[in-house]
Parts: structure tokens; sequence; C-alpha cells
């Protein structure tokens, strides 16, 4: 275990001082006059960067580190060992630096690590090859403990969080400023009625509800016309025939309905939500904060009808314990399309809906925005209800795998890191070396206990899902096919939304062509 | 179009030459160290005061401060190709040392070179073609207003 700490920490440290310094050149700008005067002009600016001394500091200890390393082990061990260098210094050029690896930089990577551990090695290889056998071993232990670590840390957010959420509750009630409810839509979803009637039925003094819709031929259009009939206290309107603006339907209509809303704050939920008499009221409460630039919400399943529905319920229980863990350790920068609640004044300051509307991830991208502009999201106290359609398996892993890809472009770093999050692969690959059976066993239990017991907390103590609350126990098949869609998510980049295919780029949709028949 | 290639070829260059200076510094300066060092002879780490003299020792030496010379010049030649081109080019790149090392060692003072060593060697020279067949730079630039 020493050899493999000091190894990955001699690694880990060079390259984030690499990095760093790299970062700190890249800020500092493009040399382009070599004089001396120029020169010295530019060490002087490059000593005003933070990341320079960051760089500095990492650099010395991991010097130190491999000092140490050499005075424990052989240059002949020490030297092929550190050649890991180069795989993460490419993987931290990729996703912290932003630089773009070809296949023949990746094929560089490879030739380069196995020519220096081969080059610096000594003969005869069998004992190194034992040496980085043990060292791989031990570090695949080491990095299996992260998940685990995950799901504990996440259990414990979402305890602070809901245990919190009774005194949030109290604080709703006289901070009430008009909303105008957006629901953009498409087609019909399971329940819909009920949907939409539970945001007609909000114990809350003024608000309005506005539907889009793109032809008078959705089947939406009926149910909204019999929502009017039956709630005539309610502002209820529909604007039919929003025309088409960019790639992303709902964005183009959100942009008609933010024209036509209102007031100044404005709730956009997707139209499978549903959500209790108080939400509104708990929602807006929030924004008595003016540090708060916008609200959103976790969910969960109402029903789930089918074996595709389930997996789909347990993967919003892992989504939201991932959300409250990043709630925990650095806030949310982010909104979910369950509830996206933001003023009009912070919505001007990014721009209005406008930029978003080519985007794929348009929720989680205006969050960040928000976020990126200084200003708080927070989540709602309570998750909203949703009905999860009756979806084949397959359907669930195209969802699946689409909004991975999705992340991969907006948080490329976000999505290489769910790698630590992997419980079910690391407890596989710890089981498969682990020295003796009873070894594998703890480790494979270990999992199943911590993982299930993080569910328990996050979805049946903290969400109250009564569907994950029935089928928890699939919670683990949930990750296994969580697993192969992130390891597909690198090599797929189409994807396909509504009946038409889009490849992404930096977020953005670009049409391929289109299909019939799916939607 | 013409001035787009241009550009393109005054990057290369510069990142070339600058690569060469940071091997030629990095190796010089190691070298120079590994003399200056064992000039000096072992350091008595047996009593605060022998390492204090050790310590002494070191940094009154010209040797070991031509090596320091060289190995800050290799820092500025680092930081200054950092300012423009890809870290992953430049670390990769910089790996043809593992090469050069033993290779001027097989060449200059008749080392034995095992096949295995060979074989790395012609890995890292291969790694290093391919990567050198990647542009050294795919991140927008950002100019320096101040310097240029």
């Amino acid at each position: 275990m020493r050899t493999a700490l000091i190894l990955g920490f001699v690694v880990l440290t060079g390259t984030c001082g690499e990095i760093s310094l790299t970062h700190a050149m890249k800020r500092v700008g493009e040399v382009h006059e070599f004089s001396p005067a120029a020169i010295w002009r530019v060490l002087l600016r490059s000593l005003h960067e933070v990341w320079l001394w960051i760089a500095v500091g990492l650099m010395a200890v991991s010097f130190y580190a491999f000092l140490t390393m050499l005075s424990w082990y052989p240059v002949s061990f020490v030297v092929p060992a550190t050649s890991l260098a180069y795989v993460a210094g490419a993987l931290g050029a990729k996703f912290l630096l932003r630089e773009r690896l070809s296949a023949t930089r990746w094929a560089g990577v490879v030739f380069i690590s196995l020519g220096v551990a081969l080059a610096w090695a000594d003969m005869p290889t069998a004992q190194h090859l034992r040496n980085v056998y043990t060292v791989s071993r031990e570090l695949i232990f080491a990095a299996s403990l992260a998940p685990l670590a995950f799901y504990l840390f996440g259990a414990w957010a979402a305890w602070r969080f809901f245990r919190n959420r009774d005194r949030a509750a109290k604080d709703a009630g006289d901070f009430t400023p008009p909303v105008s409810i957006l629901k953009p839509l498409r087609g019909l979803d399971l329940g819909a009625y009920e949907n939409f009637a539970s945001f007609c039925r909000q114990d809350y003094p003024q608000y309005e509800i506005l539907f889009a819709v793109s032809n008078e031929e959705d089947p939406a259009v009926p149910v909204v016309r019999r929502l009017v009939r039956d709630f005539p206290e309610i502002s209820i309107r529909l604007l039919v025939n929003a025309e088409a603006k960019g790639t992303n339907d709902k964005v183009g209509k959100l942009c008609l309905l933010a024209q036509e809303a209102s007031y100044p704050l404005l709730v956009i939920t997707d139209s499978d939500v549903r959500v209790a008499p108080d939400y509104l009221r708990k929602v807006t409460a929030i924004f008595r904060d003016p540090q708060v630039g916008a609200v959103t919400a976790l969910y969960r399943a109402l029903e789930a009808p089918s074996f595709g529905s389930v997996m789909d319920a347990t993967g919003s229980l892992s989504f939201s314990g991932s959300a409250l863990v990043a709630r925990a350790i650095e806030g949310i920068k982010f909104t979910m399309g369950s509830t996206v609640a933001i003023t009009r004044e912070r919505l001007a300051e990014i721009g209005g809906f406008a930029p978003l509307l080519d985007m794929h991830s348009d929720d989680y991208e205006l969050g960040r925005r928000v976020a990126q502009k200084g200003y708080r999201v927070e989540l709602a106290p309570d998750p909203v209800d949703m009905e999860f359609p009756s979806e084949k398996l397959g359907d669930y892993l195209r969802h699946e795998l689409r909004w991975l890809i999705g992340l991969r472009h907006v948080r490329p770093g976000g999505h290489f890191g769910l790698l630590m999050t992997q419980g079910i692969a690391w407890a596989a690959a710890a089981a498969v070396l682990a020295p003796s059976l009873a070894a594998s066993a703890a480790w494979v239990l270990a999992y199943l206990i911590i993982r299930l017991f993080s569910g328990y907390v996050v979805g049946v103590r903290g969400l109250g899902d009564p569907v994950v609350r029935r089928k928890l126990w699939l919670l683990p098949l949930h990750d296994f096919f969580w697993f192969f869609l992130w390891l597909a998510s690198f090599a797929v980049n189409r994807i396909e939304w509504r009946g038409l295919v889009f490849t992404l780029e930096k977020g953005r949709m670009i049409p391929v062509a289109s299909r019939t028949g799916s939607g | 179009m013409g001035q787009i290639d241009s550009s393109v070829k005054t990057l290369k260059t510069k990142t070339y030459i600058l690569l060469f200076l940071m091997m030629a510094l990095g190796s010089v300066g190691n070298t120079i160290f590994d003399k200056g060092m064992k000039d000096l002879g072992p350091i008595d780490f047996s009593s605060g005061a022998a390492i204090w003299q050790g310590a002494f020792r070191t940094f009154t030496s010209s040797t070991i401060w031509a090596g320091i010379c060289c190995m800050l010049l290799f820092m500025v030649c680092h930081m200054l190709v950092l300012s423009w081109a890809d870290y992953s080019f430049v670390m990769l790149f910089s790996a043809i040392t593992y090469a050069l090392v033993p290779l001027l060692g097989y060449l200059w003072l008749g080392e034995y070179v095992p096949i295995a060593r060979r074989i790395g060697i012609v890995l890292i020279v291969f790694g290093v073609f391919l990567v050198s067949r990647t542009p050294p730079r795919t991140t927008p630039s950002i100019s320096n207003q101040s310097v240029s």
C-alpha cells in the first residue's frame, strides 16, 4: 500500500503542478518577442499569477516525494512506475486544460509510457511485472474506497439537507411575489391532466400559467382547454403555433412564454411534473434572499409501470444523491428540468433564453450561467413528483446515454469524475484482485451494504420515493447499466432526440438527419 | 491563407527551438549536477554541524551553481513554451530525454544497452514522432499585450 500511495502522490502532485504552471502561463498570454527585456517582463508578470505559486509548491512537493521514492526503491523501478504521469498528464490536459487530444497524440501517450517503462526497467522483467501487478492492485483497492466514501458522503449530505427541510418550510409564507408558471409542451405525458391540475391547485395569492405548443394538432391542446374550463379562477393561457427558433424546441417555446409572461418571477417545470399545493410558496420563499439567482428541485417517481421506468426511478435517486453531494461541497451550480425558478432580472443578466436555443442540456446550462454570475442556486425543500411512463429498457438506456453525452459536453471534468462514483465496477475489480475468497466477498458486501444504505437514506427517508422504497434492491443493477452507459458515452457523440439525430459540439446540438416514426 | 500558413510555421519553429533548448539545458544541467555532487563526495548526515557544512560546500561550488543556472534557464524555456503550446504536447515531446540518455550512453561511452531498453528507446522515439505530427497548440491563443 505504501508503494501505491507514494507513487500516486508523486504522479498526482507532479501532474497537478505542471497543469497549474500551464494554466498560469496561458493566463500570462502567448509570448511573441524573445529579447531579454521582453522575457524578463513575462517572468515578472508570471510572478503575479497565483497559479504559478501553486505550481511551484506542488512541483516541490512532488520532487521531494520522488526523492523519497528513490530512497526506498531502485531507479529502475521508480522511473518506469512514474511514467504513469504521461497518462495522468494527458488526462489532465484534456479535462482540465481543455486541450484537444487527437487519436495520434493518444497513441503517442501509449508508446511513450510503454517506452519509458521498458527503457528504464531492469531485466529480468518477471520481478517488475510482479511489482507492477502489486502496485496496480493496491491502487485499485485504494480507488475502490472512493465510491464507498462518495455514497456515505451522499447519505450524510441528504440527511443534513432533509433535516433542515422543516425549518425551511416554516420560513415559507409571507414572501409571495406574483409568479408566471411556464409550461412548454410537446405531446402528452402519462397523467398529464393531473400534472397540470396540480399547478392550478396552488395555495398562492397571485399567479398565472402559460402553456405553449407548436400547433393545434398537439394532443396536449384539448387537455389544456379542459383545464381552462375546470379552473376558471386561475389565469391560464395557451400559446399555439410557437415558431421553431433553434434546435432545442423547448427553449424556443420558453423564449415566447417569457415574452408573454406578466409577472417578475418565472417558474419553469417539465410537463411530467406534479406538485403539492404549497409548492409555489416554498419555491418563492427562497428568493427572499437577494443572493439567490435560481431555484431548482429534486424529483421522485410517483409510479414506474415497467422495468425500464423502475431503472429510471432508481437513476433519479442516484442523481439526487450526486446533486446533494455537489451542494454540500461547492453549492449547486446547475438547475434541473423538474423546476427552474428565476426572476426576470437574473434571466436578463444571463442574456435570457436565447443563448440556450441550440443547447442540449438547457436547464443545466441555465443554472450554470446563473452561478457563474455569482448568484446562488438553491434546492427547493421538497422534491417534485414525476409520473414515469412505461418505457422499455432500450428507451431508458438511450435517454440515459443521451444525458451522459450531454454532461460530457457541458462539464467534461464532472463527467470524467463519475469514474470515482462507479461503485459496482470498482467493487468487482477489487473482488477479482483480492487475495482470498473471503476478501472478495467482503468487497462486494461492503459495496452492497453501503450502496443500499445510501439509497435508503437519500431515496426512501429523504425523497420519500415510493418506487425506490419498493425497488431499492434493484439499485446495484442500475449501477451496472450506468457503468457501461458511462463508458459508451466517451465513444458516442450522436444523440437522437424527438425523432431527430444530432451531434453535439460544446453542448450545442447540430442536426445530422431526420428520422421518422420516433419521438 | 498564406498568413495562416506563416503563423503556423512560426508557432512550430519557436516551439521546436524552445523544446530543443529545454532538452539541452535539462541534460547539461543534470550532468553538471551529477559531476558537481560527485566532486564534493558523499554528504555527511551524522550531525547537524556536518549537514550545515555539506550544504555550505554544495552552495559554494561553482559547478553546482553552473547546474542551477542551467536548470533555471530550462525552467524559463519551459514556462515560455507553455505560454502558447499544449501541455500534452510539451510533456510528451520532452520524454525524448528518456531515450537520449541511454542512447548517448551507448554512442559516447560505449555502455551496454540491453534489448528491452533498445525496444523502449524505439517506442519513445516513435511516440514522440507521432506527437510531432500533431499541432503544438489546440486551444485558443491569448496574446500577451504588454510583450508583443
